[in-house]
């Protein structure tokens, strides 16, 4: 008999109790920092490696290279790069293996298109792509108003 | 003819009609909080117009009728339960002044007008040809008989201390001694867990247990007929909270002396306690087993529903609390 008033008790004060909903289509989400998003590139970092398009595992980056246009230097620079998320599987270990943290993760999550065709991001879009980059990779990135650490 | 005898009936049926709407409405916000969500927020500021839509969607539904169904009788059973759901606001006083009948046997016309439903219901079950429907029909009649029972038995006690079947008798018999509900208490459980039955609710909703019988007996309904029955279910919560205000709660009586609120937002409120009520114990409670239904209306409410007879006759004739009963 006390056990159907205690319950009704318990019911009761769990109206006044803060919400666990959330707004979501209206208010983005917040993302645990290590969440695995939506990639950023950073095309002055690269080196042109290929080490992410070896590691990955779907074979969904694409990259090409073109000599320095500074004679004087050796090396490459980015000409292309192309993520296909048609087939990413948001692994991370492109941004793992990445040795100059070019290519690094947001927590951007949001990628339903009504066409397959828009799943092809290039170079730039992926530049754009920089809010919301991973805490530890955002202390990699020049600050602003220089280093102040 | 007085233009309030068609007139009033028409704006009853709308009051109702926003009753049922905002009462959806209300259960799913209240559930929504126990469950520490927000419940229905995008229709309209606030959720308001989501059992509109809600409805609006009903109504522009394909009209499917089985082709095995009886067609007639098929057709009939929305109509026959929703009639009785309504007739019975017929005999509710809300305040002193409004009201429709004043007839001297109210209660018991409440009382056995709403068994009409029944009828209704076990028809809707057996004209859909579904045996799910017939089970949930069955089912349903044979929960609302049984606890018709205590439930008619938990007011006797009400109708010896008041000396009257007429609701505005009972009322007045409550402004004088106390309400009903503390010299009848255990008169007002039995009523309490008899009307929540009779309601269909949660925890006694085996009628309509969604998750093993596919919502009983209106399963082959769709579009406005199913609107109806549930519009009944609705409107038997309007007429079953009115009349245990009216029973034990002292109707529009104010109490504590605090008469500068008017009666009948006296009524609207302890109406609204008993709707809440409700909603809450849905999201509190599960379903009741099946074997336990009907052992627990003839061998619990049964004999606690006549020993509160026998209790109210006995006290009657005690000198000092002759008064209260």
């Amino acid at each position: 008999m006390f056990g159907l008033l205690k319950g009704l008790g318990i019911t009761l004060k769990n109206m006044a109790k803060p919400k666990v909903t959330y707004k979501y289509p209206h208010e983005p989400l917040k993302m645990p920092d290590r969440f695995r998003g939506i990639q950023h590139f950073d095309p002055e970092k690269c080196i042109v490696c290929n080490q992410c398009a070896r590691i990955c595992p779907t074979d969904c980056i694409s990259l090409t290279g073109k000599k320095h246009p500074d004679p004087g230097k050796k090396g490459k620079i980015i000409d292309t790069y192309d993520i296909n998320f048609e087939i990413c599987i948001l692994c991370d270990l492109c941004t793992e293996v990445c040795p100059t943290e070019a290519i690094i993760m947001t927590n951007n999550f949001e990628l339903a298109t009504y066409s397959r065709d828009q799943l092809f991001k290039n170079i730039d879009w992926l530049h754009e792509n920089d809010q919301n980059i991973r805490q530890d990779n955002v202390s990699m990135k020049p600050k602003p108003g220089g280093s102040k650490a | 003819m007085d233009i309030w005898v068609i007139l009033g009936p028409v704006i009853m049926l709308f009051l109702v009609l926003g009753f049922v709407t905002y009462a959806i409405l209300f259960e799913r916000k209240v559930i929504g909080w126990i469950q520490n969500r927000v419940g229905p927020t995008q229709v309209g500021p606030w959720g308001l117009l989501q059992t509109v839509a809600d409805v609006l969607k009903l109504l522009i539904k394909e009209d499917i009728i089985p082709r095995k169904a009886d067609v007639g009788l098929f057709k009939l059973a929305p109509v026959l339960a929703f009639i009785p759901a309504f007739a019975v606001i017929a005999v509710i006083p809300f305040t002193e002044s409004i009201k429709f009948a004043d007839i001297a046997v109210g209660l018991l016309y409440y009382m056995s007008i709403s068994s009409i439903t029944i009828i209704g219901v076990l028809l809707g079950g057996w004209a859909s040809n579904n045996k799910y429907s017939l089970l949930g029909g069955m089912r349903s009649a044979a929960q609302m008989v049984s606890y018709e029972i205590p439930l008619v038995l938990s007011v006797v006690g009400v109708i010896m201390s008041a000396g009257s079947l007429n609701l505005t008798e009972i009322v007045h018999a409550q402004q004088t001694g106390a309400w009903f509900i503390f010299p009848q208490f255990l008169g007002f459980i039995v009523f309490l867990i008899a009307s929540i039955a009779e309601l269909n609710r949660t925890p006694f909703d085996l009628p309509e247990a969604e998750s093993e019988l596919v919502a009983g007996y209106h399963t082959e309904y769709t579009g406005f007929r199913f609107a109806f029955f549930m519009l009944t279910e609705y409107t038997y919560i309007f007429g079953m909270a009115s009349l245990i205000t009216i029973l034990y709660l002292g109707g529009w009586d104010a109490p504590f002396g605090l008469t500068f609120i008017p009666p009948l937002i006296w009524f609207i409120l302890k109406f609204s306690l008993f709707v809440f009520f409700l909603f809450w114990l849905r999201a509190t409670m599960p379903r009741i087993r099946g074997d336990q239904l009907m052992e627990f209306a003839w061998k619990g409410l049964l004999p606690l529903a006549i020993f509160n007879i026998f209790l109210t006759a006995i006290l009657k004739e005690v000198s000092f609390l002759s008064h209260y009963f």
